[in-house]
């Protein structure tokens, strides 16, 4: 007379907003799950939360009274009755204090262990992992005189940056290109460290003056297994934000990706890393050098391409994993079948210094096709909050070639409809028809220039 | 306080009963230079000094601008679903106290203690009439106005979620 153990419908508690969100609960849906938004009382209305089983507000509008309280977030997976709390990206997705609490409650996180958290957390920590693990690093030295500085700079090699030990937030960072401005720098360095973090100490490290982005993503399994789903470039950056993203990486050579990926896969072995991860690097286009920057313990904004070029749902993998199910996903080769690429529409202002932009989007029209995903949270109606960050949506499409996907997505940008408010798609009409980057391989430095050039000549020709 | 042509705050709350059981979703009546505006949706009561005669505006502590809120606040007691957006907290009296952060609802300090307030009871602004534990850690509510604590809109030891109404305080008339 025994009967089947009812199977409880499991429960997926998104702690995030905006596309992500929608994202995840997308990603709940396809496993089967009830997903459960927590939201602020800004996003009670949101798509997420529409598209949610229920909604629980854990706080007001403000981010630091809301999604970044890792009490509050753990406090509504109680009341959800949650099996899993998936974070997204940026907010809580990194902090071990909210998988500690949910460990405590017994509540799964849908990402790697607290501990691992701490470990790839800080750049030192971070550093020490992967120097243990075998991974490239930019190679550095510790100055113990600054006299002696000038003769440890020319065995590293120029240009370097001189960099507080104790320092952080890049302040008191100084590029030298030759042992004449190092040993006349260095000192000014070493007493301006000392004022502002009650420590001289330096060190010395190689700078790139030319290098591209370059990431790993990455699969682990928790035990030391790991899977590794090919690399992605997000050289075209402004100001260290991320604008465009591809996968695979164009015109990587097969030694260098090989570099790449084995020392990715290292590194989550060595952490016996949990969950989907990225590994960056910056990969030098003027030498064969390849080194660590991070590793991100989370899903990352620019998922999509990965997916799209393997085929895959990171994000649900994330979710089985977290339940104690087969990720499902699949062994895969190191170049993907496809090629993805994507923009990050955001609301600022292109012609004026990228200022955010938000307010009420009258209407809104996304392009249809053949390889072409939006994923977003942006509606016509949509009132766009100025609480949080300004990314609207993301396009990505998907060719069979390169050449084919910088085609299509350029084509595709040019069809989408944002009435209401100023976005970044005039910088990506600029990008997608730029020689430059249809060639492939542009490093991190070159948008910037690019940009200011192509404003000066718009300035020349209202003349 | 009261005029013979102000309601008096009985008068108001016979009106809401009154108006509670027809099929009404919003409603203005106006006596003399008092408007009272109802609504079953908790949207509608946010803007009250759009409510009251501009001239009379500025006087927060006359009743025309006060009057406008209590009968949202019976509205959304009715109507518990609508949780999630609830009204700016308007000035006495008739406030609805709402919960500063997600948790757990006690209304007293230890299990099997008396409650803190028990309805009926006059507070002041700073009267603890219930605590919120999130996460262990425990955080006291206070009335926040001074009055009669009217009624409590949620159960003890209920998970309230941060905004959702726990109590309403009425103004004392004896004072």
């Amino acid at each position: 007379m025994t009967s089947a153990p009812v199977k409880k419908v499991p429960v997926v508690l998104v702690a995030n907003r905006g596309e992500i969100a929608v994202r995840i609960v997308a990603a709940a849906r396809r496993i089967g799950a009830s997903p459960v938004l927590a939201a602020s009382a800004a996003d009670a209305d949101s798509l997420a939360a529409r598209l949610a089983d229920r909604v629980i507000i854990i706080g007001p509008a403000q981010a630091g009274k809301s999604y970044l309280r890792p009490e509050y977030v753990a406090e509504a997976a109680v009341h959800a009755g949650a099996d899993v709390v998936h974070a997204g990206y940026g907010f809580l997705s990194e902090q071990p204090e909210l998988a500690e609490l949910l460990e405590a409650e017994n509540i799964a996180f849908a990402g790697p262990r607290p501990e691992t958290l701490r470990a790839v957390g800080d750049k030192t920590s971070a550093r020490r992992v992967a120097v243990a693990a075998g991974v490239p690093v930019a190679v550095a030295t510790e100055i113990d005189d600054p006299s002696f500085a000038a003769s440890l700079g020319d065995s590293l090699g120029y240009p370097l940056l001189i960099k507080a030990v104790h320092g952080g937030g890049g302040r008191g960072i100084r590029l030298v290109h030759n042992s004449v401005e190092l040993a006349d720098l260095a000192p000014q360095a070493a007493a301006e460290a000392q004022a502002a973090f009650g420590n001289g100490a330096l060190y010395l490290e190689r700078f790139y003056p030319a290098a591209r982005h370059v990431e790993v993503q990455v699969f682990g399994d928790g035990e030391g297994g790991v899977q590794v789903f090919g690399d992605r470039d997000c050289s075209v950056q402004r100001r260290h934000q991320k604008l465009i993203e591809e996968c695979p990486a164009p015109g990587l050579s097969e030694a260098r990706r090989l570099v790449l990926h084995d020392a990715s896969r290292a590194l989550v072995k060595a952490l016996r890393y949990r969950g989907a991860g990225t590994v960056e690097f910056l990969v030098d286009t003027e030498s064969d050098d390849v080194v660590f920057l991070e590793m991100n313990a989370r899903i990352q904004v620019e998922h999509p391409v990965t997916e799209e070029a393997f085929g895959i749902d990171l994000v649900a993998a994330q979710l089985r994993l977290a339940l104690g199910l087969d990720p499902q996903l699949p062994d895969v080769s190191a170049v993907p079948p496809m090629v993805a690429i994507e923009v990050r529409i955001n609301a600022e202002d292109p012609d004026n210094d990228f200022r955010p932009n938000p307010g009420l989007i009258s209407h809104v029209d996304w392009p249809r096709g053949p390889g072409i995903r939006v994923d977003t949270h942006v509606e016509s109606g949509y009132r766009f909050p100025p609480f949080y960050d300004s990314l609207m949506a993301k396009l990505i499409v998907r060719a069979h070639s390169r050449t084919a996907a910088v085609e299509a997505l350029h084509s595709a940008a040019g069809d989408v409809r944002i009435d209401g408010v100023k976005t970044t798609l005039p910088l990506h009409d600029f990008v997608l028809s730029h020689p430059d980057f249809i060639r492939g391989g542009v490093s991190t430095t070159w948008f910037a220039p690019a940009w200011e050039h192509r404003n000066s000549q718009l300035t020349e020709g209202t003349k | 306080m009261t005029t013979p042509s102000t309601p008096s705050w009985q008068d108001i709350l016979d009106l809401v009963t009154q108006l509670d059981d027809g099929s009404f979703e919003s409603a203005t009546v106006e006596f003399g230079d008092v408007s009272v505006r109802l609504s079953r949706s908790a949207d509608a009561s946010a803007p009250a000094a759009p409510a009251a005669p501009a001239p009379q505006a500025p006087q927060v502590s006359q009743p025309t601008a006060a009057l406008v809120a209590p009968p949202a606040a019976t509205a959304v007691a009715a109507e518990p679903a609508a949780t999630a957006v609830l009204p700016a907290e308007p000035l006495s009296p008739g406030t609805v106290v709402t919960a500063p952060i997600i948790g757990v609802f006690y209304r007293s300090p230890t299990p099997g203690a008396s409650p803190f307030v028990e309805p009926g009871a006059i507070v002041s602004a700073d009267t603890t009439i219930g605590i919120i534990e999130v996460m262990k850690l425990m955080n006291p509510v206070s009335a926040g106005n001074a009055g009669i604590l009217k009624e409590f809109l949620v159960a003890d030891n209920a998970q309230i979620e941060f905004g959702q109404p726990l109590a309403v305080i009425i103004e004392d008339a004896s004072s």
